[in-house]
């Protein structure tokens, strides 16, 4: 997928989601509006770019969870297309997944934890160590959907990520100038 | 986690090659199409190995000047991104050393395969030489790599790859791998020998620890971690190509607080523009018709150069002059209620904005996404 491909369809699902909001809202507040037009945007990007991302499918998995962009979804999606990501996102599996990572990740910590009061030189493996896995639990919330990946995909879903907040930026960062041009002639 | 265990040894162990690391970072494009050249036609690891590690100074001293006096937008594409088109055209472009980032994802696949990295310079004199026959059986090659739009069929490809690929090693290390992928290796990180195959047990060469005894029992578990490690690390080389200003920096902390921060900063600025656009509309639909219908009165012909690439994805889409007139437009968008209606104006709006604002210019597209 080219990236002005990504780009044309990010754009065209977005408008469509715009216009859906308008017609469901016609009176609306200035941080209502700026949380549709964010919401349509980030929607709009998720499904433009497919189900082949982790990223995408948790986006859209938990704005179909919201009452309130339930609807978005739908209207941005097509009815055909949500069903295959409500498929696609097994929760439970997912779950149990993330549960027994927790479990393993928690008790490793323990053991750490023994051995490093049983001997008192700290290592610069162990600081080393230490800081990566804090960022690496930072990078995991910013991702959506980032904290059921193992290290390996989690970069692959940061990469692509950045490559789409890229587009997505790109194309609202026209829009808005456009109109503001527009509006001060 | 193991998988993130994994960095930290990784950073401790190369704490010494970071700097080689950095330049071998900016050396990959180049370097890797000759070796793959080289090792094709050589079959003696030794010979070709000496004749690789004629030209790591100079050719290293030019690639470092280009990327750094290239474009710091300049971005990867990774697999996803990639058109055939800046795919070729990208490979030419390596071979005159510019930075070309896109290409590098295809070349860390290809690369990994043949895993020579540091080492991957020949003479000069045998540059022009190898460029034809890479550039023809590199072209083959990018095509299935650029079909792939998925990333994890990617990973898939580039798995049985990434064991023999180590960026950061020395060049023994690279020239053992490449000899003995499928045999056993050793658990040492900075120290193989190039036989390191047979001196397992540590006769030949005076540095061999004796790890490289027990990394013969623990052998399956050394090379999955090792695969493993250089799986994760050729995808941190892609971030770090891909984030601005993270290249010069080593070690697996810093760049992921780069990345952090990078990614925090795209999703602020999603947010503000969210905001900026809910201030310019007073609806939500911000009245589409009269936006592009005046859109198309103030068409600045300052535009075009960027132009180029929209105009044949549109016109393809949509030969229609009327384009360009407002009233046409706006009748087209509000009488037929279909998607395809929304063809018009977004190519439309696609075009104006690629003609007024600078980002959008066509190779930021090609090579930024």
């Amino acid at each position: 997928m080219t990236p002005s491909s990504f780009k044309q369809e990010l754009l065209k699902k977005w408008v469509l989601g715009l216009q859906s909001c308008g017609s469901m809202a016609k009176e609306m507040s200035f941080l209502e509006r700026k949380n549709a037009i964010k919401l349509s945007a980030d929607i709009a990007m998720a499904s433009a770019r497919g189900g082949k991302t982790r990223w995408s499918r948790a986006v859209i998995s938990s704005a179909s969870k919201r009452d309130d962009s339930k609807l978005l979804v739908r209207n941005i999606l097509g009815n055909e297309f949500e069903r295959l990501m409500k498929a696609s996102v097994g929760t439970p599996s997912c779950n149990k997944r993330f549960m027994s990572k927790k479990i393993l990740r928690m008790s490793r910590g323990l053991r750490r934890l023994r051995r490093s009061t049983a001997r008192r030189r700290v290592q610069a493996s162990s600081i080393a160590k230490r800081m990566v896995q804090r960022r690496t639990q930072v990078l995991k919330s910013l991702v959506p959907g980032g904290e059921s990946m193992d290290g390996f995909s989690l970069i692959e879903e940061t990469l692509d990520y950045i490559l789409s907040l890229r587009a997505q930026v790109d194309v609202m960062r026209c829009l808005a100038d456009a109109s503001e041009r527009l509006k001060s002639k | 986690m193991e998988r993130i265990s994994c960095f930290d040894s990784r950073s401790e162990g190369c704490k010494d090659d970071k700097q080689e690391m950095a330049e071998d970072s900016f050396e990959f494009g180049d370097g890797i199409l000759m070796t793959e050249n080289l090792l094709q036609e050589a079959t003696v690891p030794g010979s070709s190995f000496t004749a690789l590690l004629g030209l790591p100074a100079n050719q290293a001293m030019e690639l470092l000047q280009d990327p750094l006096s290239g474009k710091p937008q300049t971005v990867i594409a990774p697999e996803m991104w990639r058109d055939s088109r800046s795919g070729q055209e990208d490979m030419r472009y390596t071979f005159n050393c510019s930075p070309t980032f896109p290409t590098d994802a295809a070349l860390v696949e290809r690369a990994s395969k043949f895993s020579v990295f540091a080492a991957a310079q020949n003479s000069t004199d045998k540059c022009p030489v190898p460029s034809n026959s890479n550039e023809n059986s590199l072209k083959p090659k990018s095509e299935p790599a650029d079909s792939e739009s998925n990333p994890s069929s990617c990973l898939v490809s580039s798995d049985p790859a990434t064991p023999s690929e180590n960026q950061a090693s020395t060049k023994r290390k690279e020239r053992e791998k490449k000899v003995k992928v499928p045999a056993k290796r050793s658990k040492n990180v900075e120290n193989e020998s190039s036989k390191a195959g047979e001196a397992k047990d540590g006769e030949k060469l005076p540095y061999v620890h004796v790890r490289a005894r027990r990394g013969q029992a623990t052998d399956s578990h050394s090379l999955a971690e090792r695969a493993r490690r250089e799986k994760i690390n050729a995808r941190m080389k892609l971030l770090q190509e891909l984030v601005p200003g993270c290249s010069k920096i080593s070690g697996t902390a810093l760049v992921l607080d780069e990345i952090i921060n990078h990614v925090q900063s795209l999703q602020r600025q999603v947010e503000f523009l969210s905001m900026r656009l809910a201030a310019v509309t007073p609806r939500i639909d911000f009245s589409l018709d009269s936006f592009f219908a005046a859109e198309s009165g103030c068409v600045t012909p300052s535009s075009c150069p960027s132009t180029v690439t929209f105009e044949p994805l549109m016109w393809q889409q949509q030969q229609n002059q009327p384009l360009w007139e407002g009233d046409v437009l706006q009748r087209q968008m509000w009488e037929r209620d279909d998607s395809h209606s929304f063809l018009a104006p977004e190519n439309f709006l696609f075009s104006y904005n690629s003609a007024n604002s600078v980002p959008l210019s066509s190779n930021h597209l090609k090579m930024e996404l």
